[in-house]
């Protein structure tokens, strides 16, 4: 029986990205399907009720399964990018601050409310290293809600905001960061970053502890095989982002379960 | 292992550090460390992001120095994934001598192969093709099938000799006498069309040749461009003087069979050594004949081109006919093939044979058309002589040349 992987369409390519994962996982012995759904909430609740076998998590919908499942959930894998991720925070050319304490009473311009890199882990570092944000300081962009962020329109307003001088400073994913900045959007040249959090995990496979373990092992070895210079498998792999799949590993996610529980959505 | 340093000044993502780590990068193993130097906090936060995205590690940060002195030093740990798919670049090798680069000295760096690959990708010669690629459908994969001797020197001679309408002085092509005037348009009309199927011809192959034979490609674009430019002058030269002419159905008929033929060394030997040799007469006619100097000048340019065209034809039937014992009996067989198509025409257009006697006669004087009327039939006679000599360079024993000369079409192309 293929294992079935449910996934958020937040962008047209995704179907682009799981039909070639769909046909690398038959040829690898390891026959896949794949179910999108338009939100995480959906596909988190999809894992719990057994509809698919595993999910394709934002760190945020993982925690949430997580705790649903009381810790015993299974992550099987995530992506290169995933590992060591952070959030910067941008001011223009010149405000840098040396210490987030400086932020207190600025305007902060967060993403999506349910991003977990561009608006819950960044409001809980920054209060945690000192700096006194109230929500009235704080000017968030709650598009694409449900997405958690992936589309990263939010973090594009958020740039956006901060060049113009609608905020002060703005919090966003480094990768996001990295790459519009080596895109050349204009905004982001007129900025720079002065404040830079702890690394956290992203993105995981996650499977309920009932999936069958040599399935789930299976699948994952499957997965880890996937090399990027296949070149089979190389436009897939670009579109989402990853050239090296690492095996799963919940140490990353101790910070957000606890951001998540200070601002309400645990 | 020994880290690898490079020092970044105030660089930025987006304004060079990228590419100066890529840069740096290249020198160090995959798993080796590379330290990058900054004076930039800023550009040292968003290193470790870019460094991930990019297939890297951030391994780590380091500060030296201190205040407004401070170095930030990122280690980035190499990735083991290749950037391009494909082997390593050969070393630089000595550049191509002589100071000029010739075709011929672009195939010292890379021969063209015998055999290519129909998947073959839009691959310059010397370059390594990545993995990866969609694949293609080439048709014409065999050099020898395409190929001719030196038809390198045939692409830049092309090169070099392309003129334009420009060239020519229109405004000799005005005030000729009527009848006059009536026969150029029609003769005009008349190579025009022919040119037309000259043009289609090898615009038909060139997308079915397989880009490691880049000469053959550049060969084709040239006789296609200069067929265009042929349509372009005899068409305005036909209209020049006020008149029109017919395009005649005898003519769209021999030229309808000539645009069946879907065998490349086929079509080389009915347009390129028949079909253009034979117009290379013609020209030279028009030229020695033509009452004016804008239609005196359109032939004479127009047959600078067409001798290249037939030495190509020539050249590559001559390589066919050495390399392959079948070749000779299916060229002759495409040439029968062709002529049982036409064996409802018996000779030359009348409307064309009067029109090469009214402007050669340039008045309706009996003695004017007389000599020109000898020299029409003169200029038949040629064409058949030269047509079987060409045949005979082309590497055709005199009988079968003979024959292949006499199935030519009475429609001259």
């Amino acid at each position: 029986m293929d294992v079935l992987v449910g996934a958020v369409a937040y962008h047209p390519r995704i179907v682009t990205i799981w039909e070639g994962f769909r046909d690398y996982f038959t040829a690898a012995g390891a026959p896949t399907d794949y179910v999108l759904y338009s939100n995480y909430e959906r596909l988190v609740r999809a894992l719990l009720e057994g509809e698919v076998d595993i999910a394709w998590n934002t760190n945020t919908a993982y925690v949430v399964a997580e705790s649903e499942l009381d810790g015993a959930a299974l992550v099987l894998a995530m992506r290169d990018v995933d590992a060591d991720f952070r959030t910067v925070v941008l001011t223009r050319r010149g405000d840098a601050f040396s210490s987030p304490s400086e932020l207190s009473g600025k305007r902060l311009a967060l993403g999506s409310r349910d991003s977990g890199h561009a608006a819950i882990l960044p409001l809980h570092y920054l209060r945690a290293a000192g700096a006194e944000i109230p929500e009235a300081s704080v000017i968030r962009f709650d598009t694409d809600l449900g997405k958690h962020g992936d589309t990263g329109d939010s973090e594009f307003r958020v740039v956006r905001a901060v060049a113009e001088g609608a905020a002060d400073a703005g919090a966003l994913g480094d990768a996001t960061w990295a790459a519009m900045r080596a895109e050349g959007f204009p905004p982001a040249a007129e900025l720079e970053i002065a404040w830079r959090s702890p690394a956290y995990y992203h993105c995981n496979f996650t499977a309920l502890p009932s999936f069958d373990r040599e399935r789930a092992a299976r699948w994952t070895s499957a997965l880890l095989a996937m090399n990027y210079d296949d070149p089979s498998v190389r436009t897939f792999m670009d579109l989402e982002g990853v050239k090296r799949w690492l095996p799963g590993d919940k140490s990353g996610y101790a910070d957000l379960t606890a951001a998540m529980r200070e601002q309400g959505y645990l | 292992m020994t880290a690898h340093r490079v020092d970044a000044g105030a660089l930025e993502l987006g304004a060079g550090l990228e590419t100066l780590v890529r840069a740096a990068l290249q020198n160090v193993p995959p798993g080796g460390e590379l330290e990058v130097a900054t004076a930039s906090r800023a550009a040292a936060f968003e290193l470790a992001g870019w460094a991930r995205v990019a297939g890297h590690e951030h391994a780590g940060d380091t500060t030296e120095g201190h205040g407004s002195n401070a170095t930030f030093v990122v280690l980035i740990k190499r990735g083991g994934h290749a950037a391009v798919l494909a082997p390593p670049l050969p070393r630089r090798a000595r550049p191509p001598a002589g100071g000029e680069l010739t075709l011929n000295g672009l195939r010292r760096v890379e021969p063209a192969p015998e055999h290519a690959d129909p998947a073959e990708g839009l691959v310059p010669i010397g370059a390594v093709a990545e993995a990866g690629a969609p694949a293609y459908e080439w048709q014409l994969n065999d050099r020898d099938r395409i190929w001719a001797a030196r038809i390198a020197s045939l692409v830049e001679r092309a090169a070099r000799a392309q003129w334009t309408s420009d060239d020519i002085p229109w405004e000799a092509a005005v005030g000729l006498p009527e009848h006059v005037e009536a026969a150029v348009a029609q003769v005009m009309t008349y190579i025009a069309q022919n040119e037309y199927a000259a043009l289609y011809v090898p615009a038909r192959f060139l997308p079915q040749v397989n880009p490691r034979y880049a000469e053959v490609l550049q060969w084709l674009a040239s006789h296609v461009h200069d067929e265009a430019r042929h349509v372009e002058v005899f068409t305005k030269r036909a209209l020049a003087g006020g008149a029109r002419g017919y395009a005649l159905a005898s003519t769209e008929l021999s030229l309808h069979s000539l645009l069946e033929e879907h065998d490349f060394s086929a079509a080389a030997l009915l347009l390129n050594v028949l079909g253009e040799g034979t117009f290379l007469d013609l020209l030279r006619f028009v030229e020695r004949h033509a009452p004016d100097a804008a239609t005196a000048a359109a032939a004479r340019l127009a047959h600078h081109d067409e001798r290249r065209h037939v030495q190509f034809g020539i050249a590559h039937v001559r390589g066919r006919l050495e390399r392959s014992s079948d070749e000779r009996e299916a060229l002759v067989a495409a040439a029968e093939a062709r002529a049982a198509k036409l064996t409802s025409l018996s000779g030359l257009n009348p409307v064309v044979t009067d029109s090469l006697v009214l402007m050669a006669a340039r008045s309706l004087r009996p003695g004017d058309l007389a000599e020109a009327g000898t020299a029409v039939r003169g200029l038949m006679q040629t064409m058949e002589r030269n047509r079987v000599r060409r045949l005979a360079a082309a590497g055709f024993d005199r009988p079968t040349a003979l024959h292949l000369s006499d199935l030519h079409t009475p429609n001259l192309m």
